[in-house]
């Protein structure tokens, strides 16, 4: 098994040490730092996602094959940088305003980073000018909205309304989820997406990326 | 029939002269809304917030709306850390939010003027040491952990009782994810699967011990309850194949102590998609599942039903979220959920607590549709 195999196989595992000192290793053979990342952890995190899609994993292995991923990622960040290598999009996430729900909102979080995407988390309660201004402020392409609850994904509207009123809403798509949302309730409030799991999302936040 | 023998009679596919319209208690802010509204006494929504499920305040909004009785009536020992920790704000935000370590010593971000659980930002049990320093003194048995006034009470009242009683076993599993939140619990499971086991074992021998403590006062239940609120809408949040080789020994014995008492009807309260958990439970004696959240992926009794046959029986079910709409609304919820109580072994119940965009209006008229319906 090569080196970027054995990242991947580990990272799937949850194996954070190993992650870091495969990483590390890989590093210290030369190998190109964005192939260890696309080869390596993005390979291993998407094969997470499709294999949490499929019901095939649960919550608790996708959290512990994000945090591997995040300690090798970690030791590659500043020699990304360093190299001039972007992230293949860029996206603001959060909980809507007068919602304090954070689970699924870090779960589309790491799925997203698992499609190398880098991602901005606003946390929870986030009033809609902090997403707009962010996604000004930042060029992100995408704004991603979590909502738990019947009584706040409301919230959501005026997020794309405060969109709107900055004139930015043609420039940044806005994805939406959560367990009360529904296909139907995007489509009303002029969203752009709404996906049913975090795994799902992370394809179509890649998708709008590369667009 | 009164109450008791009419939840029994449904839930054992046995004759009965008609359905109980039994409640799941609602959000406070809800009672608040409908005080301010006008329908209900001020002093009822600020009696509920204190008493409970099933207290007077519940009992007198219940007959307000036209509902017989709170499936969370329900008494038990206390299962969970005792002392609590003593609840602290750790720091306060400039707009208003603070930072506390809760009562079971999870450090939370909460904000008083937004109705929603608080967002997790820590715990206290960081690992071994913490575990045995400061929660395992707070999970041992004694007796004290039983209201023995309150169980002889209720012994010496419970062949003249009208209303259903279950007893609460407590938590198996979602009582460590409040004391760890769902994060931590997970890397716990892989970065020490000794300490992992054994809090689960902790907490399992524990709520077995209470149990039987609160069973031998001869009280005669109708039913035992869990809670365990592990699921989120796409399935659990724990992995089905450790749930029942870890949690699911535990749910077994509890449940033959609880036959031998003669308690065959057990429920769980989780919300979410519990599909992978059901045979799980249903193996291990737990043949009774609430709320049955309808939510965006379609909960219903009758796949279950058809899966796993007459031994799964369910309480719940109905979409709370008609509560909010009129009166079409409720008609057409009614309508679906007519099949499903022809299935035998089915309480229909809100599937949540009511929430705060529940209308009372139509809270009101569901509790008489379903009269019309079920009797």
């Amino acid at each position: 098994m090569s080196l970027l195999q054995e990242i991947s196989e580990n990272l799937q595992k949850g194996r954070a040490k190993n992650v870091k000192e495969l990483v590390q290793q890989a590093i210290d053979e030369g190998l190109p730092v964005k192939e260890i990342l696309d080869k390596g952890l993005l390979s291993g995190m998407n094969i997470v996602g499709e294999r949490f899609k499929n019901n095939e994993i649960f919550v608790p292995e996708v959290l512990v094959a994000a945090r591997a991923m995040n300690m090798g990622a970690a030791l590659l960040k500043p020699l990304l940088k360093e190299a001039g290598v972007q992230a293949c999009g860029k996206a603001c996430i959060g909980t809507v305003k007068g919602d304090l729900h954070d689970i699924g909102k870090n779960l589309v979080k790491m799925m997203l980073e698992g499609k190398g995407l880098e991602v901005i988390d606003l946390g929870t309660d986030v009033a809609p000018e902090t997403f707009v201004e962010t996604a000004i402020n930042e060029n992100c392409q995408i704004i991603c909205l979590s909502a738990l609850l019947t009584t706040t994904m409301s919230g959501m509207e005026d997020v794309v309304n405060a969109a709107k009123a900055a004139g930015i809403r043609d420039k940044v798509k806005i994805m939406v989820g959560g367990a009360p949302l529904t296909d139907a309730f995007c489509k009303k409030i002029g969203a752009d997406a709404y996906t049913p799991d975090a795994a799902s999302a992370a394809d179509v936040a890649a998708k709008f990326c590369s667009a | 029939m009164n109450h008791r023998e009419r939840v029994q009679a449904v839930l054992h596919y046995q004759r009965y002269d008609r359905l109980p319209l039994v409640s799941f208690g609602y959000w406070k802010e809800t009672l608040f809304k409908w005080a301010w509204q006008g329908h209900i006494d001020p002093e009822d929504a600020r009696g509920y917030q204190r008493e409970g499920d099933n207290g007077p305040a519940d009992r007198r909004v219940m007959a307000r709306l036209g509902f017989d009785f709170n499936w969370c009536s329900t008494v038990g020992g206390k299962s969970c850390l005792l002392p609590l920790f003593a609840e602290e704000t750790l720091e306060t935000k400039p707009d208003g939010s603070r930072i506390i370590r809760n009562s079971e010593g999870l450090i939370e971000k909460v904000n008083d003027s937004i109705v929603s659980i608080p967002a997790l930002v820590g715990t206290s049990l960081t690992g071994r040491e913490a575990w045995e320093e400061l929660y395992v003194p707070k999970l041992r048995f004694s007796p004290e952990r039983v209201d023995a006034e309150l169980f002889d009470t209720l012994a010496t009242e419970s062949a003249a009782r009208q209303l259903p009683l279950g007893l609460q076993v407590g938590s198996l599993y979602g009582n460590i994810r409040n004391m760890l939140g769902v994060e931590e619990l997970c890397y716990l499971a892989v970065d020490d699967e000794d300490l992992y086991r054994e809090i689960i074992d902790t907490v399992g021998n524990l709520c077995y011990q209470v149990a039987e403590t609160a069973l031998s006062f001869g009280v005669q239940f109708d039913y035992a309850h869990y809670w365990e609120d592990i699921c989120f809408k796409n399935g659990p949040l724990v992995n089905p194949a450790v749930f029942r080789e870890l949690v699911a020994p535990h749910y077994a014995r509890i449940s033959a102590l609880l036959l031998s008492h003669g308690i065959g009807i057990t429920s769980v309260d989780c919300d979410g998609c519990i599909d992978l958990l059901v045979p799980i439970w249903l193996h291990s004696g737990v043949n009774t599942m609430f709320p049955i959240e309808v939510g965006t992926w379609n909960a219903s009794i009758a796949p279950w039903r058809k899966l796993y046959g007459p031994e799964l029986r369910g309480v719940g079910g109905m979409d709370k979220r008609v509560l909010a709409q009129d009166k079409a609304a409720v008609d057409a919820e009614i309508e679906r959920l007519k099949p499903l109580v022809d299935l035998g072994g089915y309480i229909p119940c809100p599937d949540h607590r009511i929430p705060p965009d529940a209308k009372f209006e139509t809270t009101a008229y569901y509790c008489e549709a379903f009269r019309k319906a079920f009797g």
